[in-house]
């Protein structure tokens, strides 16, 4: 009886997974996955997808989901290639210009917390049709042509370094550092849970659910807001499809990271090394040359296995464990 | 054991299971035969779940052996159990909601040829065994139709559509009315006369004393004792379960009233009109009245968390304006609802958590939250109402349902409001557990506070009250003091708005 319960760490087994995939291809490639140039560019291809993850997570978190995160993505790239191109008239200052990207995400967030809360749409529907209509918004603002003529300074963001790793890497790093922390160990964090785990119970415990849900949706946009720059400084350019299907890689590192879609269940570190995972097997298989085709019917295969597996051994009263003895989880009623 | 019963129906023979931080069950053996009744109890947590849930399939035994009818069952499963004779009656309705009474009763067996439903064939069957069981249920409403009662009926009647051999009862009467009680205890007992074995669980000894034959009771996961029910009585059968004498259930602390706190004036909703009362401090406020007279709708209200039509709430003399839940917490009200698993508690989420949830501000630090303080305070709660848990990083969902009630019951003691409504507080506890309730009670009053105390059982009403406001029909039918208590008076109160005469006479009698 007087077992002491010990705290298990969800997340270990994610890391294990990704040193012994790293560890792996470092092998047959001969190396060459593991210089420090193709590992720079790992973590610089998975910062923006990384960054629209993180705010799904926030979303997934409480029980919904949210389609629109590529289009915002494409928003705030064109509003901000719009407004500072040098081809155009407006030539706005970089700051200010990104002050008013990420508005407009915010806005795109607010519209969806109001639609689901309020409205009642299931989040599903409400960001299906706000996906959609964001989409061709940026294309009626770009006339469905890439914007070129960037500012300088924002493109050199993209290849700029800071202590041997990517500017955009960074950026990623900071935003689920922050992110995580925030989900931890404020109020806020906590909010989030209760709504997801039990809304009505939230309600009762007296957090405000409207207020709470509008601000979850607007941080989700603006995280994306925040991914579409970064895209913009990558490309050089605003792209109208820029973000197209970044929900399905965004969703995936959630679910893979150890969120579940019923809500009140998800970290941002999980999210990470989601992410992580999946940019592994993408810059691994292009290593080993093995057909980008092939690939993505692999990580559709991992993400379907690694909700099973989590189901499967939670379901046999036993949580995987990849090294030592496996460790009894289930109810006891 | 007697041998007016047939055969043994169920054999369990040093089952163990073992949990991640709990023992659940050691060397659990007992013999059910045929046409007998057994109870089972024990408090929260002490196995009776978990032993249920290895004979139906639902878990699996670590060691020790299961027989069913005489047959050894080394592999057990959900389906396996049903197929051999094993049927449960749990308090949730385990049935498809959105289809009719005989559609359930059917399910995966409908009759007809060709692969259509002789719809016909399936209503008078099922309109036939309802009436055997002298119960007036319409089968061809949709179970979402019908009343929560009504549905538990649905379900234990589903439960004996398929002939059983062994039909297990767990809290089965927490749902029911009186009188619906009543048919169930009568079908109980023609059941026993053909030869079903049955297995009981109830925290209500009265019932326990009433329909079973034999006691088996479980304490931490062992079997302390399976003796005749005749040979014992509840004051003898609560040291058993319990480990220690009860010395006085009701510990009511005497306390001169003081000061009014909460006022409410006028209030009207959808199902209540007119409500007005006021509590003091020191002192404990009893709601009674029928089920349905507009209770839990009025501390809703009050609380925030349902419209008020018209009406003033007001707190220390002055008024407040509640529109929702924040605003009556921030006001020093609280509300611990009688649905506590489905309104308060967060499943995916540790201990920690769930008690702290509303009490964050005591560990909050310039906005963060400092875990070794709120772990503190739900190890504070976890060993006040001897909450079974490994720690306060154990995930709820690991823990037995009375200890997760325990939780939530922790989350508002702990927040200590000035007013606190307990909404049914002991449905579904343990009597250990309740006594530890009734004694914290009288801690919350030392401290200047007031408390509301919703309940339907009078021993605890009428134990721990110095007032009661009795509502009938969403009005307040009268106020009775602790000197003037008896539950002819509060029945009589509670009738006083209903014209129906049925209705009084199916409550006196129930």
């Amino acid at each position: 009886m007087a077992k002491k319960y010990r705290k298990t760490f969800a997340e270990r087994n994610l890391i294990i997974i990704i040193i012994l995939m790293w560890v792996f291809l470092a092998i047959v490639t001969g190396g060459r996955f593991s210089s420090s140039l193709n590992i720079t560019n790992l973590v610089r291809q998975a910062a923006i997808n990384g960054v629209v993850a993180v705010a799904m997570t926030f979303i997934i978190i409480t029980g919904g989901i949210d389609l629109s995160v590529g289009s915002v993505v494409g928003l705030s790239g064109m509003v901000f290639a719009t407004m500072t191109s040098s081809n155009l008239s407006i030539g706005m200052s970089i700051p200010l210009a990104i002050v008013i990207s990420l508005l407009a995400s915010a806005a795109v967030g607010l519209v969806n917390g109001i639609a689901i809360h309020d409205g009642k749409v299931p989040p599903f529907i409400a960001t299906l049709g706000m996906m959609t209509a964001v989409r061709g918004l940026v294309m009626y603002i770009s006339n469905g042509r890439m914007i070129t003529g960037l500012p300088k300074e924002f493109k050199a963001f993209s290849s700029a370094d800071f202590l041997g790793l990517p500017a955009l890497a960074w950026t990623w790093i900071v935003i689920a550092v922050i992110a995580g922390l925030v989900m931890k160990y404020t109020k806020f964090g906590r909010n989030l849970y209760a709504i997801g785990s039990n809304p009505e119970a939230a309600r009762l415990s007296g957090i405000n659910i409207r207020l709470n849900m509008y601000f979850f949706y607007i941080v989700g946009a603006v995280l994306c807001g925040i991914a579409g720059l970064m895209l913009s400084t990558r490309l050089a350019s605003g792209v109208p499809t820029a973000g197209q299907s970044y929900e399905l890689d965004a969703i995936a590192s959630v679910v893979i990271g150890g969120a579940s879609m019923t809500g009140g269940v998800g970290t941002a570190l999980g999210t990470v090394l989601g992410a992580l995972i999946i940019q592994t097997i993408k810059n691994g298989g292009n290593l080993m040359g093995i057909d980008p085709f092939i690939m993505q019917m692999v990580i559709g295969a991992i993400i379907v296995l690694a909700v099973f597996f989590d189901t499967f051994f939670k379901s046999r009263g036993r949580r995987p464990k990849i090294f030592g003895k496996g460790k009894k989880v289930n109810a006891a009623q | 054991m007697p041998e007016k019963f047939g055969e043994v129906a169920l054999k369990i023979e040093k089952v163990n299971k073992e949990f991640p931080a709990v023992k659940a069950l050691t060397d659990v053996s007992l013999e059910v035969r045929k046409g007998e009744v057994r109870a089972l109890v024990g408090e929260n947590g002490a196995g009776k779940s978990t032993l249920i849930k290895i004979v139906t399939g639902a878990y699996t035994k670590d060691r020790g052996d299961l027989y069913i009818c005489g047959k050894q069952i080394k592999r057990n499963s959900p389906l396996i159990s049903k197929n051999m004779g094993v049927y449960a009656v749990y308090q949730a309705v385990m049935l498809a909601k959105d289809l009719t009474v005989a559609e359930n009763f059917f399910l995966g067996a409908q009759p007809g040829k060709g692969g259509f439903i002789n719809w016909k064939k399936m209503y008078a069957e099922s309109e036939k065994f309802m009436k055997d069981l002298g119960l007036d249920i319409p089968v061809r409403k949709n179970l979402s139709e019908l009343s929560v009662a009504e549905s538990e009926m649905v379900t234990i009647a589903a439960a004996l559509w398929h002939n059983p051999e062994v039909v297990i009862f767990d809290e089965p009467t927490a749902m029911l009315t009186k009188s619906e009680t009543k048919i169930l205890f009568r079908i109980i007992k023609e059941l026993k006369e053909k030869g079903i074995a049955i297995i009981y669980i109830s925290h209500n000894l009265e019932e326990v004393f009433q329909v079973c034959d034999t006691i088996t009771i479980l304490k931490d996961g062992m079997v302390v004792d399976t003796v005749p029910s005749n040979t014992l009585d509840e004051e003898s059968l609560i040291p058993l379960m319990v480990g220690r004498e009860i010395s006085e259930m009701y510990s009511k602390k005497e306390f001169e009233p003081g000061k009014e706190i909460l006022r409410v004036e006028n209030l009207s909703g959808e199902k209540f009109t007119d409500i007005s009362f006021s509590v003091k401090r020191k002192e404990i406020l009893g709601f009674f009245g029928l089920v349905g007279a507009g209770r839990t709708e009025i501390a809703r209200a009050v609380y925030g968390v349902d419209k008020i039509q018209r009406g003033t709430i007001h707190i220390n003399g002055n008024e407040v304006k509640i529109k929702k839940p924040n605003d009556s917490l921030k006001n020093g009200l609280g509300y611990l609802p009688e649905d506590r698993k489905d309104l308060g508690l967060f499943l995916p989420q540790d201990v920690d958590f769930n008690i702290n949830i509303i009490n964050y501000e005591r560990s909050i630090n310039a906005g963060i939250i400092n875990y070794r303080k709120t772990a503190k305070l739900a190890d504070e709660y976890i060993e006040k109402l001897s909450i079974k848990v490994g720690g306060p990083f154990q995930k709820v969902s690991e823990l037995s349902g009375g200890n997760q009630q325990k939780v939530i019951i922790g989350r508002w003691l702990a927040k200590n409001p000035d007013v606190l409504i307990f909404d049914e507080p002991t449905v579904g506890i343990d009597v250990g557990t309740k006594s530890e309730i009734y004694k914290l009670f009288g801690k919350i009053l030392e401290q200047d506070k007031g408390i509301i105390l919703i309940s339907s059982y009078f021993p605890e009403l009428l134990g721990m009250s110095d007032r009661v406001i009795v509502i009938s029909n969403g009005r307040v039918a009268g106020e009775v003091e602790r000197k003037d208590f008896s539950e002819e008076l509060l029945l009589t109160l509670a009738m006083k708005y209903y014209s129906n005469a049925d209705l009084k006479e199916e409550v006196l009698n129930g």
